[in-house]
C-alpha cells in the first residue's frame, strides 16, 4: 500500500525530481549571491578585512559623489542611444534582407558575423585603427581636405565610437526581426497594394504593428544588456576622456576585482538593478499601448 | 553562518561576477602546464632536497615572452638539479592579472611561488598572514645577498613576505633622431625643455618633445617637486607638501602643455593606444620623450629601432632635468618573489627563489628579464658574464644612484591608480581638460591621497 503511494507521488511529481538539479544551482548560484550582495550592499564589505561597519554609507556615497552619479548619467546616457539606434538599424537591414535578393544568404552570414564577435581584443584593436587620430576615418577625411577629429577629446565623440560599436553589432537583434518579418501574411501586404498603399505605408500601417512584440522583446533585451555594458568602454576607450565613458559597470569591477569592496560594488550593482528593472517596468506597463498581441484578447 | 562559509560564498559570487563581466574576454593568460618531470637523476648530495620524496611546485608570475621563455628554461634547469621536485608554470600578460592573484590569494589558491608586486605586500599580505615568512627558510635561501635596506621594505608585521628581485625607478629616454631632425638639443633643463616644446611646435605641430599619460605626470610632478623642495612625496602616512606647493606643480604641468612641451591627455586618448610603446607616434618619432621606468627601456628602445615607417630611430637614455637646486625622484622594488602562507611545500619553494636569483645557472638563464637583480650574486654572475641588456643596466645605474627618495607603500594603490576612477586618473585628467583649475586639482589630490592614507 505504502509502496503505491509512493509510486504514486512519483508519478505526479516527478518532474519536481527532473528540475531538482537545475533547482539547486539556482539557489545557490543566482538565489543567494542575489539576497547576499543585498545584505552587503548595506556594509563596507571588504574581501581582505570583512566587515567592520554596516549601515546606509554605500547608498550615501552613491548618491552623492560626483563620479559615480556621472557614471549613472553616462550609462544613462549610453542605453538611451544604443538601444533605439540598434533596433531601427537591425530592423532596416532586416527589412531589406527579407526581400527576394541575389545573394541575400551571404548578405545575412555577413550581418551577423558581428555579433559573434562580440566584445573582444580583436574588436578593440580595430575600432582603435578606425577611430583613432591618425586612423581610417581621419586618413579618408584628409583625403577630401577635411581636418582631422579627435574622437577621444570630447565627451560626446568617445560615447559615439562605443554606441557605434554596439550598434554595428546588431546581427542577434537583426536575426530575431528577420524572423518575425517572414512570419508576416503576405495577404496583408496585397490587400494592401490593392488598396493603393505604398511601401512606407506598408511598412508602418502592417509590418511595424504586427512585428511589435518582436520589438518590444528586442527593446527588453537590448536595453538589459546597454545598462550592463562593460567590454566596449573597458577595451576601447578605458572609460576616457574623463570618464565620459565611464560606465557603471566599470565601477563596479573595479570595486568588487581590483579593490575588493565588495559593499560598494554590491551597493552599485543593485542601484544599476533597480533602474534597469524601472525601465523594464516601464516598458511592460507601456506596451498596452503599443504592442500587439495577435491572441483572442486581441491586445 | 560561519565565516569560512560566508568567505567561500563570496568567492564563489566574485569569480561568478567577474566571468560574467569579462565575459568573451577570453583572457591573456596563457597557462602553460610547460611541465618538464626531471629525469631520475641523484640529487646533489647534503642538499635540502637529497629527500626523495616527490614534490610538486606552481609557480606564477607576468611578464612578456622573454620573460616567459627564459623563466619556462630556469625552471627546467631547476628540475633538472633537484629531480624530485616538478615545477607547474603559470604565466600571462599583467592585464588582469592582479585581480585574478588576489582572489588566489584570498581564496588559499595561490601558487606555491608568486612573482608579486612591491605594493601586494601592503595590500594582499594579510598583514605578514597570506605569505611565509622568507626568513624561515634561511637555510636554503640566501637571504644575505639582498641588501638589508631592501628587504625590510618588504616585510610585514616583522616576516619577510617576499625577497626583493630588482630595484627601479623613472629615467628621462630620447628619440635622438628626432631631436636631431628638428634641430633641438636633448633636454636637462627647465629652460631646454621649454625650448624644445617651442622648437618641436615650429617643426610639426604633431610633434612633441615628451609625452606623459595621467600616472606619468603624477610621477613626473613629484619629481619636480622633490628637485625644488628636497622632501619626499609621502613620509609616516603624511603628504609632506602644502596644497600651494603641489599647485605649483600642476601649474607646470599646464606650463609644459601650452608651450608645447607635453600633448594633452585628450591629444594621448586620440591616439587610441593601449600604451605609450604602442602608441604609433611613439613607434615613429612624434613623442620623441618619455619618463619611464628603467626596467621598460628596452620595448620602447625595440618600438622606435623596429618602426615599419622610420626604422634604425636612436633611442638614448637623457641627464636628469634639473627643475631645482636638489635632486628628485624615487626608487623602488620593482618587484618580489613570494611563497604562498599555503603552500604545502615552503622550503622547496624558497629552494626555487634562491636557484632564480642566487645560483649562477639560474641567474644566467633569468639574465635582466626582471629588471637589475637585487641579489648582489646575480650582479657578480652579470657582469663576469657580461650579460643583461646594457641600457637596463645603464638606467639601471643611473637612477639608482641619482634618486633619493623612496616611494611610499600607498603610492601605488588602486584606489589612486586604478584607470578610469583612480585619484590620479581623475585629477591629471580634468587638469589637462581644463575642467578644474590647477588649484582645485592640488586640493582633489590631497583629499584623495589622504583618503587612501586613512588620514
Amino acid at each position: 500500500m505504502q509502496k503505491k503511494s509512493f509510486s504514486k507521488f512519483l508519478a505526479e511529481n516527478i518532474g519536481f525530481f527532473f528540475v531538482i538539479p537545475w533547482l539547486i544551482g539556482f539557489i545557490l548560484f543566482k538565489v543567494y549571491p542575489f539576497a547576499s550582495s543585498l545584505y552587503y550592499s548595506f556594509t563596507n564589505y571588504d574581501l581582505f578585512t570583512g566587515i567592520t561597519k554596516t549601515g546606509m554609507m554605500n547608498y550615501q556615497k552613491i548618491f552623492t559623489d560626483e563620479d559615480i552619479i556621472r557614471a549613472f548619467q553616462v550609462t544613462f546616457k549610453y542605453a538611451i542611444f544604443d538601444v533605439p539606434m540598434k533596433l531601427a538599424f537591425a530592423l532596416f537591414i532586416a527589412y531589406i534582407l527579407n526581400f527576394k535578393l541575389k545573394g541575400v544568404n551571404f548578405f545575412r552570414t555577413a550581418y551577423y558575423i558581428p555579433s559573434i564577435l562580440g566584445g573582444s581584443i580583436a574588436i578593440a584593436i580595430l575600432w582603435r585603427a578606425v577611430f583613432n587620430t591618425d586612423g581610417l576615418i581621419n586618413t579618408v577625411v584628409t583625403l577630401f581636405g577635411g581636418e582631422k577629429i579627435n574622437w577621444m577629446a570630447s565627451p560626446n565623440g568617445a560615447l559615439f565610437v562605443i554606441i557605434l560599436l554596439r550598434v554595428w553589432q546588431f546581427g542577434s537583434a537583426m536575426v530575431i526581426f528577420l524572423a518575425a518579418l517572414k512570419g508576416v501574411s503576405q495577404d496583408l501586404y496585397e490587400a494592401a497594394s490593392i488598396d493603393g498603399a505604398g511601401k512606407w505605408t506598408q511598412f508602418f500601417k502592417i509590418t511595424v504593428p504586427i512585428i511589435t512584440p518582436v520589438i518590444f522583446y528586442n527593446l527588453i533585451t537590448q536595453l538589459c544588456q546597454a545598462f550592463q555594458e562593460f567590454n566596449a568602454p573597458y577595451l576601447v576607450t578605458k572609460g576616457g576622456p574623463n570618464g565620459a565613458t565611464t560606465l557603471i559597470s566599470m565601477l563596479i569591477y573595479n570595486n568588487a576585482f581590483l579593490r575588493h569592496k565588495m559593499g560598494m560594488a554590491s551597493a552599485q550593482a543593485w542601484v544599476l538593478f533597480v533602474i534597469v528593472m524601472t525601465f523594464t517596468a516601464v516598458a511592460f506597463i507601456s506596451q498596452k499601448k503599443w504592442v500587439y498581441y495577435s491572441d483572442e484578447d486581441g491586445r | 553562518m560561519k565565516k569560512s562559509m560566508k568567505k567561500a560564498v563570496a568567492l564563489t559570487m566574485a569569480a561568478v561576477t567577474a566571468a560574467s563581466l569579462t565575459a568573451c574576454g577570453g583572457g591573456d593568460k596563457a597557462a602553460a602546464p610547460a611541465e618538464t618531470k626531471a629525469a631520475d637523476a641523484a640529487a646533489p648530495a647534503g642538499d635540502a632536497a637529497a629527500s626523495d620524496e616527490k614534490v610538486e611546485l606552481t609557480f606564477s608570475w607576468w611578464g612578456g615572452d622573454a620573460r616567459h621563455e627564459a623563466t619556462e628554461k630556469a625552471i627546467a634547469a631547476f628540475m633538472a638539479k633537484y629531480p624530485n621536485i616538478s615545477v607547474t608554470p603559470e604565466y600571462g600578460a599583467w592585464s588582469g592579472w592582479e585581480e585574478k592573484q588576489s582572489l588566489n590569494i584570498l581564496g588559499g589558491n595561490a601558487a606555491d611561488v608568486m612573482q608579486i608586486n612591491w605594493n601586494w605586500i601592503e595590500a594582499y599580505s594579510g598583514n605578514g598572514a597570506n605569505f611565509a615568512n622568507l626568513e624561515d627558510y634561511a637555510d636554503v635561501l640566501d637571504l644575505t645577498q639582498f641588501p638589508e635596506s631592501a628587504r625590510e621594505l618588504c616585510k610585514a608585521d616583522g616576516k619577510l613576505m617576499a625577497v626583493p628581485v630588482a630595484m627601479t625607478g623613472r629615467v628621462f629616454y630620447w628619440n635622438k633622431t628626432t631631436f636631431d631632425e628638428v634641430g633641438c638639443a636633448l633636454p636637462t633643463d627647465t629652460d631646454s625643455l621649454l625650448a624644445a616644446g617651442a622648437a618641436f611646435k615650429a617643426f610639426n605641430e604633431d610633434y612633441y618633445p615628451l609625452a606623459l599619460g595621467e600616472y606619468d605626470r603624477m610621477i613626473f610632478m613629484v619629481y619636480y617637486l622633490e628637485s625644488k623642495y628636497n622632501k619626499p612625496w609621502v613620509e609616516n602616512g603624511e603628504i609632506q607638501y602644502t596644497a600651494e606647493e603641489i599647485q605649483e606643480g600642476m601649474d607646470f604641468l599646464c606650463k609644459l602643455e601650452a608651450e608645447h612641451v607635453i600633448p594633452t591627455i585628450a591629444t594621448i586618448n586620440g591616439d587610441m593606444a593601449d600604451s605609450l610603446d604602442k602608441n604609433a607616434k611613439w613607434i615613429d618619432g612624434k613623442y620623441a620623450g618619455i619618463y619611464e621606468w628603467d626596467s621598460s627601456a628596452s620595448k620602447f628602445e625595440k618600438a622606435v629601432e623596429e618602426s615599419t615607417n622610420k626604422p634604425g630611430q636612436e633611442f638614448v637614455i637623457g641627464d636628469f632635468i634639473q627643475f631645482g637646486e636638489n635632486k628628485g625622484g624615487f626608487t623602488k622594488i620593482s618587484m618580489g618573489l613570494a611563497v604562498s602562507a599555503t603552500s604545502a611545500h615552503p622550503k622547496e619553494a624558497a629552494m626555487l627563489i634562491n636557484f632564480l636569483l642566487n645560483d649562477p645557472e639560474g641567474i644566467e638563464i633569468c639574465s635582466t628579464e626582471r629588471g637589475i637583480p637585487c641579489s648582489a650574486a646575480a650582479l657578480k654572475v652579470l657582469d663576469e658574464k657580461g650579460l643583461g641588456n646594457a641600457l637596463v643596466k645603464e638606467a639601471n645605474a643611473k637612477v639608482t644612484s641619482y634618486a633619493p627618495f623612496a616611494l611610499d607603500t600607498k603610492f601605488e594603490h588602486n584606489d589612486l591608480k586604478a584607470n578610469p576612477d583612480g585619484v590620479y586618473y581623475k585629477v591629471f585628467g580634468k587638469l589637462s581638460a581644463g575642467d578644474i583649475d590647477s588649484a582645485k586639482a592640488a586640493q582633489d589630490l590631497i583629499d584623495g591621497v589622504n583618503e587612501c592614507m586613512g588620514n
